[in-house]
């Protein structure tokens, strides 16, 4: 069988991969929008694993509504996007730099 | 080694592969593909944790409609992918090894407590348990204030996606029926009396204005 | 499990504010553009009056819970719901002038906000780490959209998709964090989390690298949240970048729902490992309130300097909860809640100020104000001197309370040093009134001179009383409640006491 440390060592590579991910994005922001997928993805690994391991539906649950959310905020932030792209006409990270102080 | 546990450390290789490529390629129309396929071994490896109903939902909502939904956009934004690709190597050194401290950190404390001596696997579920009814009770009964909540949140997404990025065209010219039936004579048509001139007159005026 | 059992009247104030949102939205379908929005701004000022209401009704009552204990009904929920409507409902008031020069005066804004607030009521009320979760992403993708509202100005969608991308981050740590407490405790009820570690503690059965890891986790992602350095980076720009009116409503309920939170989750769920969070938080609350104080010296924007500002006073109310004590607890709350009112306050003077096409946030737009405007001037001194902390004010009180703390919890050097750091930090605050009070206007009035430049009728520019009146109570009272310090501070003491975990 495979042991609860494997499912929770999953889940933290594929969450030190997308937070590397957001900070070496310097040039795109759809690509940023994804790494938070994958944040929330390893997010849910690891509640579904402790869920199954503790024999506890909670945490299947809360997965639940982090897919709920999960898909509400990539809609309003892809909203966000295309108003910043008719704004501007880049997506470019490291063009963002009207604001500094 | 089981089926099961061939499943597993499949579905995982390929999901961090998939993951890796999601945040290291330029292209954004690849780096969506990759997701799709980030998702679905996720999904696989859900099953293997006997979390049947959340897989399905995560393949049905994210590769089908957030997946759709990122893809539209980035065809729809007119991104220039050449200048996108250049300039990311330079950090990846110094990102690759955060990374693997990162993992090593946390795998090297959580491996210690989350022993398999304190959690042993637990026993499969019998044959006729429906995960999906399992959740459905606890959703509409224990968790129903979440539940609405969570409606909510939706219904938020919904408002301000429109808000922000539907655009008030020009006024539009159109007809309103019922000014258009209330319409008096007096509104349209004026009958203005006017002095017969004599002829001499009128053609001196039309010289005039030539 | 039946209907009753779920005791819902006890949620009574984010039931109503949540169907009320949803008949605005529909309300504000129908009719002409213009009036239409004057409709829902007026409805949605009704509906958060009538909200604050129901929270005061029964403020005294015994401790409750619904929704089986996901909802905890407890003074301190009530006194932070009832200040998170008034502060909103203000906010909207100061920004209505602003917004319509702006063209984001429309009834959809109305809604998002208060579908925020309705976020930060379930916050506050929060006993489970869902609740907590679904109610800070509820406040927070509306904040998103307010900010984002204003789709033509570069700087306002700059300034949104930055805190999109963070705020995601930092929401995703969060749960990382929630889900090894849940790993470890093997439940996702703060109540239940906080006896399962306590006994853990009581037998020293802990895994503590883990458990640590799991609280470093939700610090880090609470600090973000609340703006904390050094996680404070999108603090500036997001209260530079955002139309100012979303600035002012940012300013204040969130900073209240944030302390809601971190009540909930540091001091409800986690009591038992004080001394894993309390090192950290100190060491949180001082970077913040150096960094905040000396960075804000620099700035030539006045909302930037104002962000700065908001991260050391961040700073300062968590020195508060890093005390570890009731006092300390007590002081926070208090502090919060005045810092919230003065924050609302300077962004509402910033609104008073600006015109169209004229935003009023350089610094030296305010030069000598005290000539062209010199209500507004002065309201704006008074706000500087509470800010700074300066004594014939509540801001002097609520530094005093949390410094007191501070000592009570033989935290003494900790106490010195936020004393010195508020002292560089009133430099900037003077150098406002330094500004406003002796310096002279510039030969060509800005404001003037928008006036002249564009075409709009005089009767539009002007902001109406309502507004002016209710910004001058909201600023007089930093000095009006001075007589009744003491019954507050004892409100927040009892509040506390009764904080239910």
């Amino acid at each position: 069988m495979i042991p609860l440390s494997h499912y929770l060592t999953l889940g933290a590579i594929l969450f030190a991969l997308s937070v590397v991910g957001i900070f070496l994005n310097r040039k795109n922001v759809v690509i940023l929008l994804m790494s938070i997928e994958l944040l929330l993805l390893a997010v849910n690994l690891n509640f579904i694993a402790f869920s199954h391991f503790l024999q506890d539906p909670a945490g299947q649950i809360f997965v639940f509504f982090i897919l709920t959310v999960a898909a509400a905020e990539s809609a309003i932030g892809l909203a966000i996007l295309i108003v910043l792209f008719r704004s501007r006409r880049t997506i470019n990270v490291e063009e963002l730099d009207s604001l500094k102080g | 080694m089981t089926f099961l546990q061939f499943a597993f450390y499949f579905f995982a290789s390929v999901l961090v592969f998939a993951a890796a490529m999601v945040v290291t390629i330029r292209n954004p129309v690849k780096s969506a593909l990759f997701l799709v396929l980030a998702f679905f071994s996720a999904a696989c490896v859900w099953i293997t944790l006997q979390a049947e109903f959340l897989a399905i939902v995560l393949v049905l909502v994210y590769v089908g409609a957030v997946m759709v939904l990122f893809l539209f956009v980035v065809m729809m934004l007119d991104i220039n992918i050449a200048e996108l690709r250049a300039g990311f190597t330079r950090y990846l050194p110094v990102g690759g090894v955060v990374a693997v401290l990162l993992v090593v950190e946390i795998v090297f404390v959580l491996a210690r407590t989350f022993s398999p001596q304190q959690f042993a696997n637990p026993p499969s579920h019998a044959a006729d348990y429906s995960n999906t009814r399992e959740l459905g009770e606890l959703l509409y009964t224990t968790y129903v204030y979440p539940f609405e909540i969570a409606a909510f949140i939706l219904l938020v997404a919904i408002i301000a996606a429109i808000a922000l990025t539907m655009r008030a065209r020009a006024p539009r010219k159109r007809i309103d029926p019922v000014r258009q039936v209330q319409t008096r004579r007096e509104d349209r048509l004026r009958i203005v009396k006017m002095k017969s001139a004599s002829r001499t007159a009128h053609r001196d005026q039309q010289d005039d204005a030539s | 499990m039946n209907f009753a059992s779920l005791n819902a009247a006890a949620a009574r104030a984010e039931i109503f504010l949540a169907v009320a949102a949803c008949a605005i939205l529909l309300l504000g379908v129908y009719g002409d553009q213009a009036r239409r929005a004057a409709r829902c701004y007026g409805l949605s000022l009704v509906a958060l009056v009538i909200a604050a209401l129901l929270n005061g009704l029964d403020f005294s009552a015994a401790n409750g819970s619904a929704f089986n204990h996901m909802f905890i009904a407890d003074p301190m929920a009530k006194l932070l719901k009832i200040a998170i409507c008034v502060l909103s409902a203000a906010a909207f008031v100061y920004g209505r002038q602003y917004n319509r020069h702006r063209g984001i005066f429309e009834s959809e804004y109305y809604v998002l906000g208060l579908f925020a607030v309705t976020g930060m009521l379930v916050m506050a009320s929060a006993n489970h780490l869902l609740t907590l979760y679904l109610g800070l992403e509820l406040m927070s993708l509306c904040l998103y959209a307010m900010i984002a509202y204003y789709r033509d100005d570069r700087l306002a969608t700059e300034a949104a998709m930055k805190y999109f991308v963070l705020g995601a981050l930092a929401s995703s740590m969060l749960l990382y964090g929630m889900s090894l407490l849940y790993g470890f405790t093997g439940s996702l009820q703060l109540s239940v989390i906080s006896s399962v570690l306590t006994a853990d503690a009581a037998t020293a059965a802990q895994p503590q690298a883990a458990i640590a890891l799991a609280v470093v986790f939700i610090v880090v992602a609470l600090a973000f949240k609340l703006g904390v350095a050094p996680f404070h980076m999108w603090v500036p720009d997001v209260y530079h970048g955002a139309p100012t009116s979303t600035t002012a409503f940012l300013s204040a309920a969130p900073k209240i729902a944030a302390f809601a939170i971190t009540m909930r989750l540091i001091v409800g769920g986690l009591n038992a490992l004080p001394d894993i969070w309390q090192q950290m938080l100190i060491l949180l609350a001082l970077l913040s309130v150096a960094i905040g104080n000396i960075i804000a010296i620099a700035q030539r924007n006045l909302k930037r300097m104002l962000a700065y500002s908001t991260v050391a006073h961040m700073g300062f109310f968590l020195f508060g909860i890093a005390s570890g004590n009731a006092p300390g607890y007590s002081a926070a709350l208090f502090y919060v809640l005045i810092y919230a009112l003065m924050g609302l306050g300077a962004f509402g003077v910033i609104l008073m100020l600006a015109r169209p096409e004229y935003e009023a946030d350089q610094l030296a737009d305010l030069k000598g104000l005290s000539k062209r405007n010199p209500w507004l001037a002065f309201l704006l001194l008074l706000l500087m001197l509470s800010m700074a902390g300066l004594p014939p004010t509540v801001g002097f009180f609520a530094k005093l309370a949390v410094i007191h703390a501070l000592v009570q919890s033989g935290l003494l050097w900790v106490a010195v040093l936020a004393v010195l750091l508020a002292v560089i930090g009133a430099f900037y605050y003077l150098r406002v009134i330094k500004l406003v009070y002796f310096d002279q206007p510039p030969s060509a009035d800005p404001a003037t001179a928008a006036q002249t430049t564009t075409t709009i009728t005089e009767g539009d520019i002007a902001v109406s009383p309502a507004a002016i009146l209710l910004l001058s109570c909201n600023v007089l009272a930093i000095i009006a409640l001075l007589p009744w310090i003491h019954y507050l501070i004892a409100i927040c003491n009892e509040v506390i006491r009764r904080f239910a975990v």
